[in-house]
């Protein structure tokens, strides 16, 4: 039983925690919590099962164009539900404008795609037990995914100016950065970032139009337990949040434990509102 | 004898009144009967419908061609609701003031058919539905509302009898899905089997799109289940389910919902073998035996499906079946009354007696429009799909 819990709620935990990574990038170059994240990892599977499984195509060529179908998602949204709604980021209309986006991605996923799950197929086909792909795959992709962001932002010059830009925007402007590509940049990469969620977790999630409503939930509570704009702390929020809420499962079942992952989410909340792994910064006036 | 203008004038209306009476009567006895159609032709609930579709064209045609009824053609006024309760009852008022239709073949799905039954109700509009909700049906408040199919207890019962007089079991696990569905259905399968005898050893509702099901079918076995009974409409939920079984080595089988049933099924499970042991709810009339045959009568109508080119391979029989039988039974009750109007329908429905339809035999009195015999219903062997039948669950003789 423990090696089940830690199997599937390390899996879980992972595309959560890509979920949150998802959520943060959008977050970091516009200061918009963008509620398409989810949507984004949806896509991930609906369109890696469309490419590869209902056109026939091989994996690689699937992954890669799933991951561009993602990423110009990701501009859509910068173009159609942020950047309308920067100049008043102060009436948070951005909740209205992204959540109506991703209602609408879910609504023409529905009628498109259908609204049974579709299968999603076998991509390595190594392992079996707790040990499938399916629940190492995301793991795997999730630890890729945070190595790859990290060489970006550290050791390219792109990634130096989203920090820049995520750090301080004027300033950041002020020195000539192109703050408004940067930002349709970081879309783009989170559409990428959504997309590994969603196709790397394809086995075990399916390839489903209703994941998208959950993955924005559930993505959302490693985002809220590790900081804004966190990612290491997202990783380890998706993680323990995977884990408790597979454990839970175990122990107190189906619709017990979301509630105990909420209690949860609420207690640490409660305890530290700026997240496990954020800080409180001062307001300028 | 003088005669005033009024008198004149009232003797010529009387005159002109009684000179077209029976050319009225003439024009009512050759204009078609029109059967409203309250179709889910769209959507995400749109697969019955199309199913129901080829029934209603294939019946109506052959009526038609024919001649008809008593020489009137019967005129099918077809109102894509696309599943949505708004559409449904705006369709429904339009249909009965608008298109004065003489009976209305459904709506399909149970949320539509609860905020239309009260309307058509009201109308005293003859209503003939396949919906499976049991309130839908009370002979006392809504009269003119008769049902085609089973209604949820009867699935219910069906099952039940599977799993305890079948099957043999005692023990028995009973998980549905987190709907409002789900749910209920879970509640009223749980106090049956009590009822019965059984024990039921491990109830759960579980989010349908949970990732793993370890955990409920780890819970069900350790709590010594003998049989899984599903109440979900949710495939990807029925999938994972037969695989976990599979990966625990487990050979429990799964009891319960049609949608096990689903075509769809095949490219969730992982492989073939996951999807066997799983018996859904069927019906005899469209279940082949063990020498891959369907009941003569059933055949006939497939035989006679083919040579009209009608598709039955990416549909289920029932519900063309259901189609023909709904025109068969208006069309009849039209002929038997000889009339359209809604008290000859209703009259003669309430009068029928194991009328041998092709979905099923159904029965109906003033005070029983629960049409279907339970005895009826039976349990398929999920993945033995073909032309839109299915084979007998073992145990049928």
């Amino acid at each position: 039983m423990l090696a089940s819990i830690i199997a599937s709620g390390l899996a879980a935990g992972a595309i959560y925690a890509l979920v949150g990574v998802t959520y943060n990038t959008m977050f970091s170059t516009s200061r918009v919590m963008s509620f398409t994240a989810g949507q984004l990892a949806m896509l991930g599977g609906v369109f890696g099962s469309m490419f590869t499984l209902k056109m026939g195509m091989p994996l690689l060529a699937g992954f890669v164009l799933t991951l561009i179908a993602c990423a110009i998602i990701g501009i859509i949204t910068e173009f159609v539900a942020v950047r309308p709604v920067l100049k008043s980021l102060d009436q948070h209309l951005y909740v209205l404008s992204t959540l109506a986006l991703a209602l609408m991605i879910q609504q023409v996923a529905a009628i498109k795609w259908g609204t049974e799950p579709q299968p999603f197929p076998r991509l390595i086909g190594w392992g079996s037990g707790v040990w499938d792909e399916k629940f190492w795959l995301p793991v795997a992709a999730c630890a890729i995914t945070i190595a790859g962001l990290e060489y970006l932002y550290r050791r390219t010059l792109v990634g130096r100016a989203f920090l820049a830009i995520a750090e301080d925007n004027f300033a950041a402007r002020a020195l000539g950065l192109p703050e408004r590509n940067l930002r349709v940049a970081s879309y783009a990469l989170a559409g990428i970032i959504g997309g590994v969620a969603g196709f790397s977790g394809g086995e075990l999630l399916l390839a489903f139009f209703a994941n998208g409503a959950l993955l924005n939930f559930y993505g959302f509570v490693p985002v809220a337990l590790g900081g804004l704009g966190n990612n290491r702390g997202a990783v380890i929020g998706g993680l323990v949040l995977g884990l408790f809420q597979q454990a839970a499962n175990f122990l107190v079942g189906g619709i017990f434990s979301s509630v105990a992952v909420f209690a949860l989410f609420i207690v640490v909340l409660l305890a530290r509102p700026q997240g496990l792994f954020g800080f409180s910064t001062a307001r300028r006036v | 004898m003088a005669v005033s203008r009024r008198q004149l004038l009232l003797g010529s209306a009387g005159a002109l009144g009684a000179a077209t009476f029976p050319l009225r009567s003439a024009v009512a006895a050759s204009e078609p009967i029109k059967i409203g159609f309250l179709a889910a032709m769209t959507g995400p609930s749109s697969a019955p419908t199309i199913g129901f579709n080829r029934g209603v064209i294939f019946a109506v045609d052959t009526i038609n061609a024919a001649g008809g009824v008593n020489g009137r053609k019967l005129e099918v006024i077809t109102r894509d609701t696309q599943g949505d309760p708004t559409k449904a009852v705006n369709a429904t008022q339009e249909l009965i003031s608008q298109a004065k239709v003489h009976a209305i073949w459904g709506p399909f799905n149970s949320g539509e058919a609860l905020a239309t039954t009260p309307i058509m109700a009201r109308a005293k509009m003859p209503n003939i539905h396949p919906c499976v909700v049991e309130t839908l049906i009370d002979p006392a408040k809504f009269p003119n509302a008769f049902r085609l199919a089973p209604s949820n207890s009867q699935w219910d019962d069906a099952v039940r009898n599977y799993c305890l007089n079948i099957l043999k079991v005692k023990k028995i696990a009973v998980i549905g899905d987190t709907t409002g569905y789900g749910v209920t259905a879970v509640g009223a399968s749980v106090a049956a089997f009590k009822k019965d005898g059984a024990e039921v050893v491990y109830q759960a509702n579980i989010d349908s799109t949970q990732p793993d099901m370890t955990p409920d079918m780890l819970r069900a076995r350790n709590a010594g289940a003998e049989v899984i009974v599903v109440w979900s409409v949710s495939t990807g939920m029925e999938a994972r389910m037969f695989n976990t079984r599979a990966a625990m080595g487990w050979d429990v089988c799964f009891v319960g919902h049609p949608s096990m049933s689903s075509g769809e099924l095949a490219g969730l499970v992982e492989k073939p073998e996951n999807w066997k042991k799983v018996y859904a709810i069927g019906y005899k009339s469209c279940s082949y035996d063990a020498s891959g045959k369907l009941p003569a009568k059933s055949q006939d109508l497939v035989d006679r499906l083919l040579k009209a080119n009608v598709s039955i391979k990416d549909t289920l029989l029932w519900w063309i079946a259901g189609g023909v039988d709904a025109i068969e039974l208006i069309a009849k009750a039209v002929d038997q009354s000889g009339a359209t109007d809604s008290e000859g329908i209703i009259k003669y429905w309430n009068s029928l007696s194991k009328y041998p339809g092709y979905f099923g035999n159904y029965t109906f009195t003033p005070t029983q429009h629960n049409g279907y015999l339970t005895e009826e219903v039976v349990m398929s062997e999920a993945s033995t799909a073909k032309n839109g039948t299915f084979a007998l669950a073992p145990g049928y003789t």
